[in-house]
């Protein structure tokens, strides 16, 4: 019997502790569940029939790491509120005679249990979900789907080995947590008195200013590529500034509603307030980690979730037409009507030998080159551009002839020589006039408010400046020899074919590799046609591909918001449990002071709230000033539709709150039971 | 009238497992005038706690009735009874029972407070109650950086500061070393003297000699009852030593 005595120890103290061990439990169970979904994934044969196989297995990898770091951090904070409430029990057994090693031995059954427990459950619910996972990650992605159940032998060993470690370490901490304390301490280290916070200006400020500096640099910047550059800047700031913030901010707030006498010294408030200077002290790191935390969820959910139903679209404005072909020339005089009428002529009658029933197509000329834009003159001498400048003030320049633009879009203006018309695309171009260091001064005659064929520069992620001018080969001519790089020309010359051929998508992609096949592999047929080269793409082909990308993406992003929601969930839960627990005795004290049930809830209530809904307003509002930065970064993936992005902003945020208020109420009354459970309460 | 009745109050715990019943307190009979100063002495497991749970309305009698100032504690609803013990009845504990998340002010404003006063009436009423206690020095600390029979003032102005009909006090030096148990106790008499109807629950013969008037409780009854009368206190002491003495022996007291 005596063999059984820790174990049986350390099970009925868990038991006795369930409501903060069963929680725990389940975190770690969902824990390994996802990182074996994950690996599972990563390692799944279903993968190889996808597009991309290769990335996906790279990102779920990835993902897995991501996971496995996350769940250790989250497990070992989630754990020192155990010890913290076991510590009394262990005090006491010090006391009574046991030794810190047979305490020791009690860390020990009880994390081998939970353990034991948590990964087999983890692993048969993950074996259990790993199927709905596989399809639905097919489906999103469009793949082909299989039904039948397999178990990967890989994943469980690698969830086993990686959360082995993590108990492991687990374990280590506790033991260390009860042999450096005394009986005395560990009896006491629950009620250990404490110094009323004071806040901390200088802290409060610092997080205000970095919060408003980084909402200041999402709000104003307009250049994508910039905008990625700081990104992280900005993120870090925020982290930072919100930890502050929480901190001694919030310290800083209760004292000033304390000093309003007429707020403070109402029972609605005053309970409220002064333990939430105690609670915010003590809770400012939790409550900006949850903060944090749900920005990630939100951020994620929503940008995964925008770039996987928008990439139709991203596809379409990418991609206007099913097969897209840009022909690029080396000489300014392959420019000429009539080598443009021969290529045109030669590139048809390839089409036609292919029996391809050209729809909707439409071809143009076009020139394009980087420039500085200062007031109205551009410089476009590529010693002159700094790396500062190109990111902040670099565009791109496009020259189309005038004949094109008119064929294009079906239009007959009339431009004298010297004038011009401008498109532009992601900026404003305000001048009347452009004028190129030591080239042409165009006058802008009009301001196109649409332009076919904007494949082209939905592309870029720096703002750019089409120009229709009325002689195109002159007016290169001079440019040419500016934009000039060690004897290389900076000047693209293009021909750009677009057309439908109302093929199916097989056909479709069929095309694509046979044309890539003839034009770009086929030495002969550039020589043939007069180009120097041809890039060529297909929507479908691009859709695809995309849909392999964004997809893993959105899935990915699916399963790490969950186990960040989890978590986040889980520190609101440990949070508001543990501190039930210290509040017993002053609830109990209020009791015997006078303070009525209705008025203890209605206390419980509106600390609760601000606990649990401080951290959700500003998670809200740091999303609502992530949201334009996000949204340039986004069109870096074509993506440019800002009521798309909106709405699955406001979707994740309603969904989220939805589920953060079930928690809300869940918490709320497991803590209500604590404090009012306990004897004198009538 | 008296200020409270407790009729043939009864008290039978049942235990959880398996129903044996234990009676805590038989047939309890007593009154207290307004003006008195009443102790309740007896040792631990006497009934003396349960006795004073039950006249401050929290806990229930088996049988019995409690009268406050006319009114039956037990016909009054069971929303109404925390506001009621609020209005009428003020409390010192042994162990202070201050928050340690308000100021020793804020702690002392709790009740009122919770009663829905106003700042100005509240601040009126603390400055003389401060003064008396001695603690308007320590107004703006939090109880740890006070010392406990300061941290036990602080308690008895709050009791006071409702201006309740009775102040019950839970073994009020039991934390105390015996100097703040000295100025403590002085702080009552001096408190009742002021008109204050005071009834205490104690096993410290030193605190029960100051009061005017001992009720001795012994298996759940009142066993016996002293009247301080004109006897100093160091007189009224002995007498209550010899009591103790005799119920302890089981001895007759005539």
């Amino acid at each position: 019997m005596k063999t059984f005595f820790y174990p049986r120890l350390a099970a009925s103290g868990m038991i006795k502790n369930k409501r903060m061990y069963l929680p725990f439990i389940l975190t770690c169970t969902g824990m390994v569940m996802m990182f074996y979904i994950i690996i599972y994934l990563a390692v799944s044969s279903v993968l190889d029939k996808l597009i991309g196989a290769e990335t996906l297995r790279q990102m779920f990898a990835l993902g897995s790491w991501v996971i496995a770091v996350f769940a250790a951090i989250f497990l070992f904070y989630t754990n020192s509120f155990l010890i913290k409430r076991r510590k009394k029990e262990f005090g006491l057994y010090n006391i009574l005679g046991m030794g810190k090693r047979n305490i020791a031995r009690i860390l020990f059954w009880e994390t081998v249990i939970t353990a034991v427990v948590s990964v087999i459950a983890g692993l048969v619910a993950g074996i259990a979900f790993s199927k709905f996972a596989e399809l639905g990650m097919v489906n999103i992605m469009h793949g082909e789907v299989s039904y039948d159940l397999s178990v990967s032998f890989v994943a469980v060993l690698r969830s086993v080995e990686v959360f082995g470690v993590i108990f492991l370490l687990l374990l280590c901490n506790s033991i260390r947590q009860v042999r450096f304390s005394s009986a005395v301490s560990l009896l006491r280290s629950e009620n250990a008195g404490e110094k009323p916070p004071k806040g901390n200006w200088l802290f409060g400020i610092c997080g205000a200013l970095l919060l408003l500096g980084a909402y200041y640099i999402s709000a104003t910047i307009e250049n994508p590529l910039a905008a990625l550059m700081v990104f992280f800047v900005a993120v870090l700031m925020v982290i930072v500034g919100t930890y502050l913030l929480m901190i001694s901010g919030s310290v800083i707030f209760c004292r000033l509603l304390q000093k309003d006498k007429r707020y403070y010294y109402r029972s609605n408030h005053f309970v409220s307030v002064s333990s939430m200077v105690y609670r915010m002290k003590r809770n400012g790191a939790g409550l900006a980690s949850i903060c944090i935390l749900a920005t990630m969820v939100l951020v994620m959910m929503a940008s995964t979730t925008c770039l996987y139903f928008g990439e139709e679209d991203s596809v379409l404005t990418r991609y206007p037409r099913d097969i897209n072909l840009e022909f690029q020339f080396d000489d300014l005089s392959d420019f000429s009507d009539e080598h443009t009428e021969t290529l045109k002529n030669g590139v048809y009658e390839e089409l036609k030998a292919k029996n391809v029933l050209l729809r909707n197509d439409y071809r143009y000329r076009v020139a394009t080159f980087y420039g500085v834009v200062d007031g109205n003159t551009v410089d476009v001498d590529p010693t002159n551009i700094s790396d500062t400048d190109f990111m902040n003030s670099a565009y791109v320049f496009r020259f189309i002839p005038l004949a094109d633009y008119n064929e294009l879009m079906g239009t007959d203006e009339v431009l004298a020589d010297g004038e011009a018309l401008l498109y532009s695309h992601r900026t404003n171009y305000n001048a009347d006039e452009v004028s190129f260091k030591n080239g042409e001064t165009f006058r802008i005659k009009k301001k196109l408010d649409a332009l076919t064929g904007g494949s082209e520069t939905a592309m870029d992620v720096i703002s750019t400046i089409t120009l229709v001018v009325p002689n195109l080969e002159s007016s290169l001519r001079r440019l040419d020899g500016i934009a000039n790089f060690n004897g290389d020309s900076l000047l693209q010359k293009k021909w750009i074919c677009s057309f439908d051929t109302g093929m199916d998508p097989e056909g479709q992609i069929a095309l694509y590799h046979d044309l890539t096949e003839t034009l770009r592999r086929d030495p002969s047929s550039s020589v043939k046609l007069g180009y120097k080269s041809v890039y060529i793409s297909s929507q479908e082909f691009e859709k695809n591909d995309f849909y392999g990308l964004f997809g893993a993406l959105f899935y990915l992003g699916i399963i790490l918001s969950l186990a960040f929601i989890v978590a986040a969930v889980l520190i609101i839960y440990y949070k508001q449990i543990s501190e039930g627990y210290e509040d017993q005795a002053r609830f109990l004290i209020m009791q015997k002071v006078g303070m009525t049930k209705p008025e203890i809830r209605a206390s419980i209530n509106s600390q609760l709230l601000t606990v649990f809904f401080l951290p959700l307003l500003l998670a809200v509002l740091h999303v609502t000033f992530a949201f334009p930065i996000i949204r340039k970064i986004l069109l870096m993936f074509n993506l440019n539709n800002a009521r798309l992005f909106a709405s699955t902003t406001l979707l994740t945020v309603a969904v989220f709150a939805l589920f953060y208020t079930a928690v809300y109420r869940l918490t709320s009354n497991a803590y209500y039971k604590i404090v009012s459970g306990l004897g004198g309460d009538r | 009238m008296s200020i409270l009745e407790v009729r043939g109050v009864e008290k039978i715990y049942s235990t959880r497992i398996g129903g044996s019943k234990v009676r805590a307190l038989r047939n309890v009979c007593f009154a207290v005038e307004p003006g008195e100063y009443v102790a309740i002495m007896g040792e631990s497991g006497s009934g003396k706690t349960t006795l004073l749970n039950i006249i401050a309305a929290l806990d229930k009698p088996t049988n019995g009735t409690v009268i406050l100032d006319g009114r039956d504690i037990g016909g009054i609803k069971e929303s109404e009874i925390a506001a009621f013990r609020r209005d009428n009845l003020g409390f010192v504990f042994q162990e202070f029972n201050l928050l340690d998340t308000f100021t020793i002010e804020d702690n002392i404003y709790l009740p009122l407070v919770l009663a829905k006063k106003g700042y100005a009436l509240m601040r009126d009423r603390l400055i003389p109650i401060a003064d008396r206690l001695g603690i308007s020095g320590i107004l703006k600390k939090y109880p740890y950086e006070v010392s406990g029979g300061q941290k036990q003032r602080a308690a008895v102005a709050r009791a006071m500061i409702t201006e309740p009909r009775l102040i019950l006090a839970d073994e009020p030096t039991g934390a105390l070393d015996s100097r703040a148990s000295d100025e403590l106790l002085r702080l009552f008499a001096d408190v009742n003297e002021a008109g204050q109807t005071v009834l205490m629950v104690t096993h410290s013969v030193k605190a029960a000699s100051v009061s005017r008037r001992v009720l001795f409780i012994k298996d759940g009854e009142v066993f016996h009852q002293l009247y301080r009368g004109d006897d100093t206190s160091e007189q009224f002491y002995q007498k209550i030593s010899d009591t103790l003495t005799l119920l302890a022996t089981g001895g007759q007291i005539k």
